[in-house]
């Protein structure tokens, strides 16, 4: 600032920097950098557990650190690991999959047509919407039994996608729907008077405008069963089927399989790819949420 | 209702009665509405003493409906003199010139008859209407049939010659143009090497040449004469059938534009068929003359007598016995017959219900208001306007009944379920075979009373306290840091947002795994706490530890999410409104009480509700981190720890330790809370109330 003042120029857009505005400055940056350890420490932790080849069946902190890989070669010669991955992998995308199908049709359908039992149905899939997806857990299994005595191959984690895609119905139809609300129907009525029929307009017209949305709908199904505990824990039985979640639980909980640094490396696997994701495409996530509360 | 003298069309138009018979009565039903009541028998009289079929009218009509007859029987043998003339090889032109010279006779028949009966005035103009517009769309199928015959011989003839040279012509233009394209991106590196154009404009650019290149690349390929001519036979393949598409469609929708304007006439006064065929939906269309559309439905009338009238009778059930297990509940039964089964099956056979209701319902509705239709004076839609009608006004119901059906199967049903499970008495005891006992579950919650339902009022409270603090804390903290990062003068605000971001992006599972192994005996941070304070404190074994780190862990990780929402408002609040209150002198310190936090509050209002529900439903972090313990037998009894909350307790109850029937009430009382508060943030938002419902 002093040597502003003695070029006799003072270019910076900004009011000058008073000496509270300094300390407060600082007392800022320390507060971040205070903040950034907290955040920071837990995540290496994992990170370090997870190469200290120097630990047994419990992660411990501070003793002779060894770099080894040990406990990535017992994740996957030992566990299930790759099983869960590849289960959570079909699953999340099967039901993102499965969700814009439903998606895609009902959005587009209560955007644009005014149909006799819409306004009642638009209410009850805003009353459905509100409804936790934990309410039906009494019911899952016992359906599941009756459904596979009807469909035979009809196996629990299908029984799961159908559950994740089915319970994302109604919000997601609401989101849909508010995002192609906002495009001008001039649009459609053209393509109309070109001789489009329904499914080509949603096709031709719709679709490539609302694709961000549906790209995130579709994002936030398929990160969905990455993070889910519940419903998997419910309803799988076997520790071959299980997605990551139930999976890695197991490794901690389980006193004959209690490995807590093959833990923190499986949780290091699966953070990895996912954070990248967020990373990448935080600003399309946030609005996701965003508009869904918002157009909710 | 009576007849009147005259009929309305489906414009609205009115038009007199040409059956003479149906005019005199209607006439004479009007005087006897509109005349005094003094000469009500003398005209009731003359209604009696009308003929019916003596009359004048129906005779000249029967006579033409005999010539008729006659005049149709002879089709075949006028096929066979048409036939004759017929000189092209074509079938579809056949077949239409055919039609179209039969219509033509049709036409000629009809036509002096017209004044008799709208019917006859209707077919007159309609074959009027294909013998003139059939031959014109059989003569440009011709002319196109034509040229695609001249097209596929000039191919065949191209495709003997010889290419090399052609194709050696092309090789060359394209490498020129690769070399053109290389030379491009070469001038454009120097740009980029010099600085004068940015690193995303020299991507774009290059993108841009690639493209310009292809582009020409695959025009100059077009141009080669055997793929024009290729293209030529298949763009006139797509000719002829867009046409003979089109020319139908057409000719199809004049015709349905002349059955609107042409009432009909019938003798029918009430609508009788829909109440006689309502128990069989298809029947009632068949009957009125629209085929097609009772086939469809004829399929729903087998669906409700093949599958869900015998579903709710009990036959073809997995176990139970239809509508009937919701009664019988599966007592006396066999072993394997639990219960819960008949009760699922009986809420199956109740969806089946409803919808096979829906299907009666529409079918008769269908049915009653054609016949109105008719009655009034309205020709009913034939094939080709139903279909036009169902694609429009019944894309919606198509396109949405998949997600209605899964919905219905795998959100509703088990919803239904639970609250019926929550009136029995489905506990360890009655895993088998369980009964109704009424309201009892919510009694035992409500007082506080038995095994389950004891620790309730406990759990509610935590759960309040738990919702309250873990969200307010996550929400202070996400605010924070976001007005601090977002300050004017700190630097690095890339890196810190990444970090932050951090505790989002990892899937929460995980760390509180991971951090529920730092808090165990021998973990990390109990270590760490012993050093710091010198006392062995072991988090775990004590309740209000658990629950303290609980709410410190929450605070972790869901500050990240307020934090991105908070920044992404931040930046896009105007900077204008900020150089207004500097140049009114405003601080820095009145600026963000002033303008930043009114509007952080303002936007992100029905977002961070959403964070206190969600947090009410916080089922991983407690179960995850100490599986809602320690216990503490005294106050919770042995079904819940010291910082379960009301969903970690359900889960307990329901999937643990069998107390299905208490967890189905709480779930209930729980989702009912929800449900209302949701709903009021809901009836609240912008977006709602402006809604164009």
């Amino acid at each position: 600032m002093s040597k502003n003042k003695e070029k006799g120029l003072y270019l910076s857009d900004r009011p000058p920097l008073t000496p509270v505005k300094a300390v407060l400055l600082t007392i800022s940056y320390i507060l971040l950098f205070f903040y950034v350890f907290i955040i920071v420490w837990p995540l290496a932790q994992i990170v370090f557990s997870s190469f200290n080849g120097n630990q047994g069946e419990y992660i411990h902190v501070g003793g002779a650190y060894q770099f080894s890989l040990k406990h990535f070669k017992y994740l996957f010669q030992e566990t299930y690991f790759l099983n869960w991955v590849i289960n959570t992998i079909v699953i999340a995308v099967a039901t993102a999959l499965l969700t814009l199908l439903f998606v895609s049709f009902t959005g587009y359908a209560y955007s644009r047509y005014r149909f006799k039992g819409r306004k009642a149905s638009l209410m009850a899939i805003m009353l459905i919407q509100t409804i936790p997806a934990f309410v039906g857990i009494a019911a899952y299994y016992t359906m599941h039994s009756i459904i596979s005595a009807v469909i035979p191959g009809f196996t629990r984690q299908m029984f799961l996608i159908l559950i994740y895609a089915g319970g994302g119905i109604a919000g997601n139809t609401f989101i849909l729907k508010g995002y192609i609300d906002s495009i001008s129907s001039e649009l459609d009525d053209a393509a109309r008077i070109d001789g489009c029929g329904n499914l080509q307009v949603y096709r031709l017209i719709i679709m490539p405008i609302v694709r961000p949305m549906l790209a995130i709908i579709a994002l936030w199904s398929f990160i969905g069963p990455f993070l889910d505990y519940l419903m998997p824990s419910i309803l799988l039985s076997d520790p071959k089927q299980y997605t990551l979640a139930t999976g890695l639980y197991t490794l901690i909980t389980d006193v004959r399989n209690m490995h807590q640094p093959v833990f923190a490396a499986g949780g290091l696997l699966t953070a990895i790819p996912i954070i990248i994701l967020f990373i990448a495409l935080q600003k399309q996530l946030v609005s996701g949420l965003a508009s869904g509360a918002v157009k909710g | 209702m009576r007849y009147g003298t005259t009929i309305m069309d489906d414009i609205g138009n009115e038009h007199p009665r040409r059956n003479l018979r149906l005019a005199e009565r209607g006439a004479l039903e009007e005087r006897l509405e509109s005349e005094p009541k003094e000469k009500a028998a003398q005209i009731k009289g003359e209604l009696k003493s009308l003929p019916r079929k003596e009359h004048d009218y129906e005779k000249k009509f029967a006579k033409v409906r005999a010539e008729e007859k006659a005049f149709l029987a002879k089709a075949s043998e006028r096929k066979t003199t048409f036939e004759g003339s017929l000189a092209d090889s074509d079938p579809t032109i056949r077949k239409w010139k055919l039609e179209a010279m039969e219509s033509r006779a049709r036409a000629e028949f009809y036509a002096p008859h017209a004044d008799l009966s709208y019917d006859f005035e209707l077919l007159a103009e309609q074959h009027r209407m294909i013998a003139e517009q059939l031959p014109a769309i059989a003569d440009t199928r011709r002319e196109t049939l034509d040229a695609l015959d001249a097209a596929k011989a000039d191919l065949e003839a191209a495709k003997k010659e010889d290419h090399s040279q052609a194709n050696a012509d092309f090789r060359r233009l394209r490498k020129e143009r690769l070399k053109q394209r290389g030379e491009e991106k070469a001038a454009l590196r120097k740009l980029y090497k010099s600085g004068q154009i940015s690193s995303k404009a020299y991507v774009n650019e290059k993108h841009q040449k690639d493209l310009a290149a292809a582009e020409d690349i695959r025009s100059m390929k077009q141009s080669l004469k055997i793929n024009m001519l290729a293209d030529r036979v298949r763009y006139l393949k797509h000719r002829l059938k867009q046409d003979k598409k089109q020319g139908i469609a057409v000719l199809n929708s004049d015709i349905s534009d002349l059955r609107r304007k042409t009432p009909i006439e019938v003798t029918k006064r009430c609508p009788w068929i829909s109440y006689l065929t309502f128990p069989l939906p298809g029947l009632g269309q068949l009957l009125l003359g629209q085929t097609f559309k009772s086939i469809f439905f004829f399929i729903g009338s087998l669906y409700i007598y093949l599958i869900a009238i015998p579903y709710a009778l009990g036959r073809g059930n997995y176990r139970g016995q239809g509508l009937f297990g919701l009664v019988s509940l599966a007592e006396g039964a066999s072993r394997l017959d639990r219960s819960v089964i008949f009760m699922i099956e009986g809420v199956i056979a109740i969806i089946l219900l409803l919808i096979a209701f829906l299907i009666y319902y529409n079918s008769f509705r269908d049915v009653n208001r054609n016949e109105k239709k008719m009655i009034s004076g309205i020709r009913l839609n034939n094939w080709f306007e139903t279909k036009t009608a169902a694609k429009h006004k019944g894309f919606p119901y198509f396109a949405s009944s998949p997600s209605a059906l899964v919905t219905l199967f795998i959100v509703l049903l088990p919803i239904a379920v639970t609250v019926l499970i929550s009136f029995t008495n489905y506990d360890p005891t009655h895993q088998s075979k369980f009964n109704w006992i009424g309201l009892a579950n919510y009694k035992q919650i409500i007082l506080g009373q038995g095994i389950a339902g004891g620790p309730f009022w406990l759990i509610t409270g935590w759960t309040l306290i738990w919702t309250l603090f873990a969200t307010s804390l996550a929400i202070f903290v996400g605010f924070v840091l976001a007005l601090l990062v977002n300050q004017d003068r700190v630097y690095g605000k890339r890196f810190f947002r990444t970090i932050y971001l951090l505790p989002w992006a990892v899937p929460a599972f995980i760390t509180i795994m991971f951090f529920s192994i730092m808090f165990s005996p021998n973990g990390p941070l109990t270590a760490l706490l012993q050093q710091l304070t010198g006392q062995v404190i072991n988090i775990k074994e004590s309740p209000w530890g658990t629950r303290i780190v609980l709410i410190l862990l929450q605070g972790w990780l869901g500050s990240s999410y307020v934090f991105l929402l908070c920044t992404g408002i931040l930046q896009s609040i105007p900077k204008d409104l900020y150089e207004a209150a500097n140049i009114d002198g405003a601080t820095g310190f009145q600026q963000t009480r002033h303008i930043t936090i009114p509007i952080l509050l303002f936007q992100t209002a029905p977002l961070m509700i959403g964070q206190y529900t969600f947090n009410f439903n916080n089922f991983s972090i407690i179960y995850l981190f100490n599986g809602g313990g320690p216990f503490e037998p005294s106050k919770y009894g042995n079904l819940a720890g010291s910082s379960d909350l009301l969903i970690s307790y359900i889960y307990k109850l329901t999937i643990q330790k069998q107390f299905q029937g208490i967890g189905a009430a709480i779930t209930m009382i729980v989702s009912l809370v929800l449900i209302f508060f949701t709903w009021i943030g809901f009836s609240r938002s912008k977006s709602f109330r402006e809604e164009k419902l």
